[in-house]
């Protein structure tokens, strides 16, 4: 059997972290999204695997190039739509095959259920669901499907993975896969709906922080680095190569640390943290269910509580950033949330700044005792 | 400059050698043959790529085979100057990579005595020579032992004969590693056709002739039986892939940041001998980017310092006369370039030290060299430098780094971040400006240079536009007169002591008419009202902006020639490494 997997856009919702990478590349628990659904693929047998690319695609193609399975990789030269992009995949596709989204999570136990089925789409209920597309099911199959309506009449949506007959193509018109499982519904096809057992999306950028908790949710440990004798680590806890911990740090699991990183002494590492490789965490500074990603800096003193770390951020000494309630316009939509902050890539962060509920662009320089409060600073600004 | 793959097992020769010469193809591409032994010696040779006409290649049956793709040194690539070359039986079949400097006097002895030539190569002597001595003496490894001796100049040899079920090699300063199957056994240019089928490798000797069949491998020196070691190769296939990039010279782009933070991590002071860490006098030896990379570390370590640096091509450095002092250090990426080799050992000859900077493990240099520092890049096939340039770049700033008493290794650590973010630019507006002209120049002043004189010669390599780097001050003794609105100058104007004088050097050029391209530092206020178009790099120190400046003008380089349609992995007439002078 094959298997598409979309990874051509951009993710415009999860903004700033995408000006390097398409959505389906933010490492969520040190890996990238695409990479826990090409290894749900691999677990059930499925490795004729192709990539549609698009957005940042050298980014991307990077990346697959150090899998140890070969993944055919095809372009999506404008990002059109859905449709669009499994279009571009027609000539690779010889039978029956699975299309899944590259940034959503998805179990492997899930693609089971559904890669026998000819016709299927994998469907879980949803506390929002009109960030997606809400269908209505009858005796297990699809009636119909309303793409992100304003009041949704039922909190089952579809997570976008569908297992498909070569003939889908040819019902291919518009942009969009849901116009085209609309269209069979209307010819009178059977779409199968069934139950996923866990799947995850993140919508807005601060949805990463839950994505990463359930994610760490199944760590294994590890020890590589290197840990001082004073350190205390409880429960799963995966440290990397070339990392060292320095005395009286304390980490409590699930934590994963990447390599090369120096962490402590005197620090706090709480539950559901990922810390990515060649970051270091100066002394006495404690954070806690948060994402961190490479070559980034936190000073000394800090507290970083519910946040989204891109790569490159220098915070200096004596940062806060913890949860608030707040309103955000993202993508003109205003959208209430709880979170610390959202740091883009190369962020400099002066030090005394508090971050509440607030989404900071990419390369942006906070000036010393900034305090921003539900917040949403673009790109390349300067905040005094 | 050739590559050339052999092999004796139990599978059929052909289809595996074919798929090996394809692995070597960035040696060289004009000409291919491969020849087996089954019942009968069969031989098949074609002008042109492999990837073209393989069909008739791929019908030759027998599971002993050697193969050959050609980079022309002596006749022009056609199907009689193709290798393998054929004895006046047919039954003996040789390749050859390297130069038979006297074989035009053995051509005049052989024809005198009879033997019928039908190429114009060096390489077709050898074959008449073991043809003679295989008829007396009735053994080819003997036949070989004996002709070898007679031959003056550098050669990787592998011979095939009907009726033999062995393979003989010899090598002299050409490039030739074995490699040892289950059952069965190769022998190429280099690992990458081998990989695929086994780890296990052994690396000759100058001088070593090599008897091979399915199931040993006996070497021997000097008419003595030798042993050499045995070496694992950690390299996955999956290095040598083009994965889902275009090309490899974008995917070696691309894996430039890793390339630069490996490299760094992997040289340190505490595995240097003191000879490199305390030089009073240094000579750089180089050709083509190499040359430039040395360029850059002259300016970086006499500035940091104030130990003179000398840098010399390779090729030209036999002509300056002793005294030759202090530390010499060649810079070869294959570790093969013969100029870079030859000078070396003059420099031993001088009793200096070296230090070879490479990216192969096993290359000749390496063995050459008192010692020698590899960098981290990962093979390149993309005949334009790119990802080895930086991670030259690498082992030359952490020595500037070491010798200087380790001041910047934080900087050095975090570099690899500017690189990463210099890929997300966007050169829409620089690529329209270089696609339609016939002339580029590059100006710089200190390192950028270098970084001028590099962006140029990749420029010209694989868009065949003609481009030339200036140090920006000279631009004005005498090319001053070559600037038109069709010439485009790009000037690299990086805040600085260079910034002032570099600004003035741009006003004159737009002054000409000639429109500027630059190539300066985010935030900057002044330059991008002067210049026409104007690409922003991270405002960092100017080492990392020397390395972010130079993906900037890659990249350029990179999508004029792929706009202009170029063959941008193997561009006309060159070939990866230069394995003759």
């Amino acid at each position: 059997m094959q298997a598409v997997i979309l990874a051509a856009g951009e993710g415009k919702r999860v903004r700033p972290l995408t000006r390097g990478r398409p959505k389906a590349m933010i490492p969520v628990a040190n890996r990238p999204i695409i990479e826990y659904v090409i290894e749900a693929l691999l677990k059930n047998g499925i490795r004729d695997i192709v990539v549609v690319v698009g957005y940042r695609k050298e980014q991307v193609t990077r990346f697959l190039n150090q899998l140890d399975i070969p993944i055919e990789v095809v372009v999506q030269t404008k990002q059109l739509g859905t449709a669009h992009a499994l279009l571009c995949a027609e000539s690779k596709i010889f039978g029956d095959f699975l299309l899944l989204p590259g940034d959503n999570y998805i179990d492997p136990q899930s693609i089971a259920y559904i890669k026998d089925i000819p016709n299927a789409m994998l469907v879980k209920e949803h506390p929002n669901p009109s960030n997606f597309g809400v269908v209505m099911l009858e005796d297990g199959c699809v009636t119909q499907i309303i793409e992100k309506p304003e009041h949704a009449p039922s909190f089952m949506v579809s997570t976008g993975i569908y297992s498909l007959k070569k003939e889908f193509f040819s019902k291919i018109h518009g942009n969009d896969i849901t116009d085209a499982i609309s269209l069979m519904i209307d010819e009178g096809e059977q779409i199968q709906a069934i139950p996923a057992d866990d799947w995850q999306d993140a919508i807005f950028a601060w949805d990463l922080i839950k994505m990463n908790r359930r994610l760490l949710s199944t760590l294994l440990p590890a020890r590589e680095g290197t840990a001082s004798r004073q350190t205390i680590i409880q429960g799963a806890v995966r440290i990397g190569k070339g990392t060292s911990i320095g005395p009286n740090t304390i980490i409590t699991g699930p934590v994963i640390i990447g390599n090369d990183c120096t962490i402590g002494p005197n620090c706090c590492i709480m539950p559901n943290t990922s810390i990515g490789s060649r970051v270091t965490v100066e002394p006495f500074t404690s954070i806690g269910n948060t994402l961190i990603m490479d070559d980034s800096m936190i000073g000394s003193h800090s507290l970083i509580k519910d946040t989204v770390l891109g790569e490159r951020c220098t915070l200096a000494d004596h940062t806060s950033a913890s949860p608030v309630s707040g309103l955000l316009e993202i993508e003109g939509c205003v959208t209430r949330s709880e979170f610390g902050a959202v740091f883009g890539d190369n962020v400099k962060g002066g030090s005394f700044s508090l971050y509440h509920n607030s989404i900071i662009g990419n390369n942006v320089t906070i000036e010393e005792q900034g305090c921003l409060k539900s917040r949403n600073i673009p790109d390349g600004s300067t905040v005094m | 400059m050739c590559g050339i793959v052999g092999y004796i097992g139990r599978r059929e020769a052909a289809p595996l050698i074919v798929e090996g010469l394809k692995k070597l193809e960035y040696r060289g591409y004009d000409s291919f043959g491969v020849a087996t032994v089954g019942k009968t010696l069969e031989l098949d040779k074609h002008r042109g790529r492999i990837s073209g006409n393989t069909k008739s290649a791929l019908r030759l049956k027998g599971k002993i085979g050697i193969g050959h793709t050609r980079w022309a040194t002596h006749g022009i690539p056609n199907d009689a100057n193709a290798h393998p070359h054929l004895d006046c039986s047919g039954t003996i079949a040789v390749v050859h990579n390297g130069i038979i400097e006297n074989y035009s006097e053995l051509k005049r002895q052989l024809t005198a005595r009879g033997h019928t030539f039908r190429s114009e190569t060096d390489t077709e002597v050898v074959v008449h020579l073991i043809e003679e001595e295989y008829g007396t003496k009735k053994d080819l490894l003997a036949a070989v032992q004996t002709v070898v001796p007679k031959l003056v100049g550098s050669y990787a040899l592998l011979v095939i004969a009907a009726k033999e079920e062995r393979m003989i090699v010899a090598r002299n300063a050409s490039p030739l590693v074995i490699g040892i199957g289950d059952g069965e056994n190769f022998a190429a240019s280099d690992m990458t056709p081998i990989l695929e089928y086994t780890e296990r490798a052994m690396f000759l000797e100058d001088g070593d002739i090599a008897t091979i069949n399915a199931s040993e491998v006996k070497i021997f020196n000097k008419g003595k039986q030798v042993s050499r070691p045995l070496e694992l190769i950690d390299w996955s296939l999956e290095d040598v892939k083009k994965g889902g990039f275009t090309h490899y010279m974008l995917k070696e782009i691309y894996e430039q940041p890793q390339a630069f933070y490996n490299t760094i991590r992997s040289v340190n002071s505490d595995t240097l001998p003191g000879f490199v860490l305390n030089p009073t006098s240094i000579t750089v030896v180089a050709c083509g980017s190499s040359f430039h990379a040395g360029l850059i570390f002259k300016y970086l370590l006499e500035e940091s310092c104030r130990i003179p640096v000398r840098l010399e091509f390779a090729s030209e450095f036999k002509y300056y006369p002793p005294p030759i002092e202090g530390l010499v250090i060649g810079i070869t990426q294959s570790g093969e370039t013969a100029d870079t080799l030859t000078a070396l050992k003059q420099a031993k000859a001088h009793n200096c030290r070296t230090l070879a900077i490479t990216n192969i493990l096993g290359s000749s240099v390496s063995r050459l060299a008192d010692t020698t520092i590899f960098m981290r890049a990962g093979p390149e096939i993309s005949v334009a430098a790119t990802k080895s340039f930086i991670a030259q770049l690498a082992v030359l700033m952490q020595l500037v780094n070491n010798i200087s008493g380790r001041m910047c290794s934080d900087m050095l650590l975090h570099a690899h971040q500017a690189i990463e973010e210099i890929l997300l630019i966007d050169l829409t507006d620089a690529v329209a400006a270089c696609t339609g002209v016939k002339d580029i120049f590059y100006i710089g002043r200190g390192p950028f240079y270098a970084v001028a004189l590099e962006g140029a010669l990749k420029m010209k390599e694989i868009s065949y536009i003609h481009a030339e780097g200036y140090a920006a001050g000279e631009l004005k003794h005498g090319p001053f007169a070559l600037l038109s609105p069709e010439t485009p100058v790009i000037a690299l104007c990086t805040p600085g002591e260079t910034y002032g004088v570099m600004i003035s050097n741009i006003k004159e050029v737009k002054a000409r008419g000639a429109p500027v391209i630059a190539v300066g530092s985010e935030g900057d206020s002044e330059l991008p009202d002067i210049v026409d178009i104007f690409i922003p790099i991270p405002h960092t120190s100017p080492s990392v902006q020397v390395l972010t400046s130079l993906v900037v003008l890659q990249l350029l380089a990179y999508y004029t020639a792929v706009a202009l349609g170029r063959d941008v992995d193997k561009p006309r007439n060159l070939a990866k490494s230069v394995t003759v002078e």
